[in-house]
């Protein structure tokens, strides 16, 4: 399997060429376009326990599709995400790595994508209840509106609420105001999450929260 | 006529340059700025050709009920034109051939080509977003926008296309609507929904992003007043 991101950062979209017989799990909805030697079936998103959670809670599809290459040559898939922006693909080697609800796209079969309890601070800061748990050994693919800024953290480092996109998943995330009561309700930063532990984590420059607060002053 | 696009794929203009007395037929809103001895003209139909039906069925079709000719003094002159949404753009070289193309993908064309609302047949109906089409025909260039970047693919034999992802295809393709999964029930619960799948030998200009997913992605959390 071959996985090319194109068109980056402004329109990131990926390329997958499958071998014959490989298969490779995306988000619903992630499809572009295809060779017509590929086959769709959908599954619920690891179980329909797990699939209902990271619906409801995860801010993810409760269906996945599994792109499977019948062919006895190499087809060409083509995925995307709603947002305009970058992507990254990530290899996992018998890790884990947490992604915020709505950033995933796609992964190999290796990795199976799990929800965690993510405590009530999580809650209040608007990230939910729940967090995403990419596992396992392959290619793991996710995106995000605007450029990913990634940034190495030893000890803690304070992120915009709706700007984090994954992080590892020993890390804490706490959510706190961004500065005193005056500064987080007049300064325009309102709730922060803290990321607390040692790891790597990513960051999207834009957010589409922060583009429909602006939109809805219009309307 | 001479066209140029630049500051592609993240938020292309065509530059179009127009010797004298030459015609630029553009979509209504389209242009971004112009020479100054440029004359304009509105109408509802083609330049110099009647045709109230056909302005209704681009009406019907998504695209302006109304289209601008512009045509060049005796120096000449330049229009460039734009799109609403962020993307690339293309232009294609028409020599008697037709192409589709998706409503809201057309941006302007030479005045030699012809524009006319393309009846899919009762296909049309099920493809989701795109279901009105505009065929293009005639000779001369075309200019095309997408919502990301665009990238064409060769069809021979079959190849498939989320609704929401085609700009054009060229009309030796056959297409139809179907289901992305083996069956209705699992197309349906995989979010693929319907597909285009095309049929024979020829071209399929396809756009990185789908207008409508993003327009869903950001409904959640607007507010109307």
């Amino acid at each position: 399997m071959e996985i090319n991101l194109t068109g980056k950062p402004a329109f990131t979209y990926v390329n997958v060429d499958l071998q014959p017989g490989e298969t490779i799990i995306a988000e619903a909805d992630a499809m572009a376009s295809m060779a017509a030697g590929i086959s769709i079936l959908a599954k619920t998103n690891g179980g329909i326990i797990a699939g209902l959670v990271k619906k409801f809670v995860g801010g993810e599809s409760f269906f996945v599709n599994h792109f499977t290459n019948n062919s006895n040559k190499v087809q060409r898939l083509v995925l995307t995400q709603p947002t305009p922006g970058d992507m990254k693909v990530m290899e996992l080697n018998d890790q884990s790595y947490c992604l915020q609800g709505g950033s995933y796209i796609a992964c190999t079969s290796g990795i199976k994508l799990g929800v965690k309890w993510a405590g009530f601070a999580s809650l209040i800061g608007g990230e939910g209840l729940f967090k995403l748990q990419a596992s396992g050994t392959g290619q793991l693919i996710f995106g995000a509106y605007g450029a990913l800024i990634e940034k190495d953290v030893d000890g803690e480092y304070i992120v915009d609420t709706s700007h984090l996109v994954g992080y590892e998943p020993h890390m804490k995330l706490k959510t706190q105001l961004s500065g005193g009561i005056f500064s987080s309700f007049f300064g325009g930063e309102g709730l922060v999450t803290r990321v607390e532990g040692k790891g790597k984590i990513i960051i999207q420059s834009r957010s589409v929260s922060g583009l429909t607060a602006w939109l809805n002053r219009y309307f | 006529m001479e066209v140029k696009i630049e500051k592609g794929p993240g938020a292309a203009a065509a530059k179009v340059t127009l010797q004298a007395g030459e015609v630029l037929t553009a979509e209504s809103g389209a242009m971004i700025a112009m020479s100054d001895d440029l004359s304009v003209e509105t109408t509802t139909h083609k330049k110099n050709s009647r045709g109230i039906m056909k302005a209704i069925k681009r009406a019907i079709s998504g695209e302006s009920f109304f289209m601008n000719h512009f045509t060049a003094g005796p120096q000449g002159g330049t229009v460039y034109l734009g799109s609403t949404l962020p993307g690339d753009m293309f232009t294609y070289e028409l020599n008697g051939d037709k192409l589709i193309v998706q409503a809201g993908s057309y941006v302007g064309s030479a005045h030699d080509v012809n524009v006319e609302f393309n009846w899919q047949g009762f296909k049309s109906l099920f493809s989701g977003e795109s279901a009105f089409w505009l065929g293009v025909s005639g000779k001369g260039t075309v200019i095309l926008n997408s919502f990301g970047a665009i990238y064409s693919v060769e069809v021979d034999g079959d190849y498939i296309v989320d609704t929401g992802h085609i700009v054009a295809f060229q009309e030796t393709l056959n297409f139809s609507i179907g289901t992305a999964g083996s069956s209705w029930i699992n197309s349906y619960f995989g979010g693929e929904g319907l597909i285009c799948r095309f049929r024979g030998k020829g071209t399929v200009w396809c756009q990185s992003h789908n207008d409508n997913a993003f327009g869903s992605a950001l409904t959640p959390s607007l507010k109307t007043r």
